[in-house]
């Protein structure tokens, strides 16, 4: 068994703590140095993509229920944020109104998704997200198609937009370590495992995926809003559209799913890979994306999280097989 | 599937479902945590009509059912599991205290803790299971098979602990093929044969009858 496993308290290992910690200090600091506009750049769309990571895990990784239609809150999100701010409000407060109408929204698609089980909810949140698409699209109020612009009478400061996104992700993290860690967290964990031994030990399936859905699609929609501002910019294709919510749920199975640290891993790399990908084959990337998943559901579906676990395993067997006297 | 059935436990007492296989025992507790509808009939806890009360707000009433197999959670850790058995809120606020009862009542589960489920031997598995079942604080707790694949010592060690619990005032529901000691730890019995309960009456009784001693009782 390894520690990790256990989960003991925070009061166990005290010293938990301060990793995470000195990490968010480092990332805070970095500014510092000085980064190019296209590092910062790149470093703040990672943090908006750990956020919405962390966020689906919540309800993918830790409750087990695997959605397709984040992007649904993401371009809430995106759009909530982008109305409010050219309606004049402070863009701060859009972002906890972007998580408010994200949450009422997950409600919606929950009451009757959360009816279904396993592949067949996973398929009806592909229905759902399509659908907003579609609607987004002729939206007439929101500009449909041809996209919405967010103007902003002051100032571009980019380093702003790097410490907004830092918070939402360090947040995020926060969220998910205290759902995990809780009585809640628990329920939910019980519902992934097994849905009707839950049931008969009290725990009331229906409500706590509709609670881990709505943490999850508030975060998310944070995120989108977020990233409205930076981009200044959203249209439905590119914040409703299919290939983002498929791109909120990869994040964290590369990362490794029903972890604290995976969708964060997930959420850094795909950055990057995205980045390369779109660039090298703007046409292939989706399929490309696909064969990862399977490749990873194949041989390691902890993620990156599970390869770590595991190479460790294999490294502290061969030092205690190397000590054994022959 | 079971038909026409009809049965109560009194308050404090051990009643028993004996019969084959397929008889309908396990349909019949898990119609009562709710875990199977009711097409016809009424189920009363106490008096109240818990009929259609969803499976989780009739844990809220204290009533427990230790399934057969047992179902824990493997990947959990034994605390974990227990933890989930006084999931509701009501129950919630005196879980640690449940906790230190049931510790006291298997310092063996306490030993393995922070051990995942899984990992347990089947008797020790058995025992969270009870654990589990006794975080609820029942007042009506329904055991399905308990001594399914365990080792005969073990059993005997099972069949203790419920008349343990039972002594402490519990009212416990049991289903079990094995009819010898079903019928020695319970007062009252009934036998299930497909989807009905054929015979019922106080277990001193059955144990005397005919048919059980002939068909359940291998005399």
């Amino acid at each position: 068994m390894s520690a990790a496993e256990r989960s003991p308290g925070l009061a166990a290992r005290p010293l938990a703590v301060l990793p995470p910690l000195i990490l968010l200090g480092l990332l805070a600091a970095l500014p510092l140095l000085n980064l190019g506009a296209n590092s910062v750049k790149v470093l703040f769309l990672t943090f908006v993509s750990i956020a919405a990571s962390v966020g689906w895990n919540i309800l993918g990784g830790f409750a087990g229920q695997v959605s397709f239609g984040f992007a649904v809150f993401y371009g809430l999100g995106a759009y909530t944020t982008a109305v409010g701010i050219n309606e004049g409000l402070n863009p701060y407060l859009t972002y906890p109104l972007a998580g408010a109408v994200a949450a009422l929204a997950s409600l919606l698609v929950g009451l009757p998704t959360f009816r279904l089980r396993g592949p067949y909810f996973a398929i009806a949140t592909i229905g759902v997200s399509e659908a907003t698409r579609v609607v987004m699209t002729n939206l007439e109020f929101t500009g449909g198609a041809s996209g919405y612009r967010i103007t902003e009478h002051v100032p571009f400061r980019q380093l702003e937009h790097y410490f907004t996104g830092l918070m939402l992700a360090a947040l995020a993290v926060g969220l998910s370590i205290i759902v995990r860690r809780s009585r809640f967290g628990l329920g939910l964990r019980a519902i992934r495992d097994d849905q009707d031994a839950a049931a008969d030990s009290g725990v009331n399936p229906y409500a706590l995926k509709l609670g881990a859905h709505a943490i999850a699609a508030a975060l998310t929609a944070a995120a989108g809003g977020v990233y409205a501002r930076y981009a200044a910019f959203i249209d439905p294709e590119g914040v409703f559209g299919f290939p983002r919510g498929v791109g909120i749920l990869l994040m964290p199975v590369i990362g490794g799913v029903n972890t604290i640290w995976g969708p964060v891993i997930g959420g850094g790399v795909y950055g990057v890979i995205e980045e390369e990908l779109v660039a090298r084959f703007p046409q292939l990337h989706l399929l490309l994306y696909g064969v990862l998943v399977m490749l990873i559901i194949l041989f390691e579906p902890g993620g990156v999280v599970g390869l770590l676990q595991r190479t460790r395993r294999f490294v502290l067997r061969r030092r205690e097989a190397s000590w054994q006297p022959s | 599937m079971v038909w026409g059935i009809s049965l109560a436990v009194e308050a404090g007492s051990v009643a028993c479902l004996i019969g084959p296989n397929g008889a309908g025992k396990s349909t019949t507790l898990n119609a009562v945590i709710g875990a199977l509808p009711v097409k016809g009939g009424q189920i009363l806890l106490q008096g109240s009509d818990v009929t259609r009360e969803k499976a989780h707000r009739r844990v809220r009433r204290r009533i427990a059912l230790i399934p057969e197999g047992r179902q824990l959670w493997q990947r959990m850790t034994v605390e974990e599991n227990l933890l989930l058995g006084a999931f509701p809120k009501n129950l919630r606020r005196s879980a640690a205290s449940f906790l230190e009862r049931v510790y006291t009542m298997f310092p063996r589960l306490k030993e393995r803790r922070h051990q995942a489920a899984g990992t347990l031997s089947g008797g020790e598995q058995q025992m969270c299971a009870v654990g589990r079942g006794l975080m609820a604080d029942p007042l009506l707790l329904m055991l399905d098979e308990p001594s399914l694949g365990l080792a005969p010592r073990i059993v005997d060690e099972i069949f203790d602990l419920v008349r343990t619990i039972a002594q402490q005032g519990v009212t416990i529901l049991l289903a079990a093929q094995n009819a010898n000691y079903a019928l020695s730890v319970s007062r009252y019995g009934y036998v299930m044969e497909s989807g009905r309960i054929a015979l019922e009456g106080p277990s001193e009784r059955l144990r005397a009858d005919d048919h059980v001693r002939q068909a359940y009782l291998g005399a």
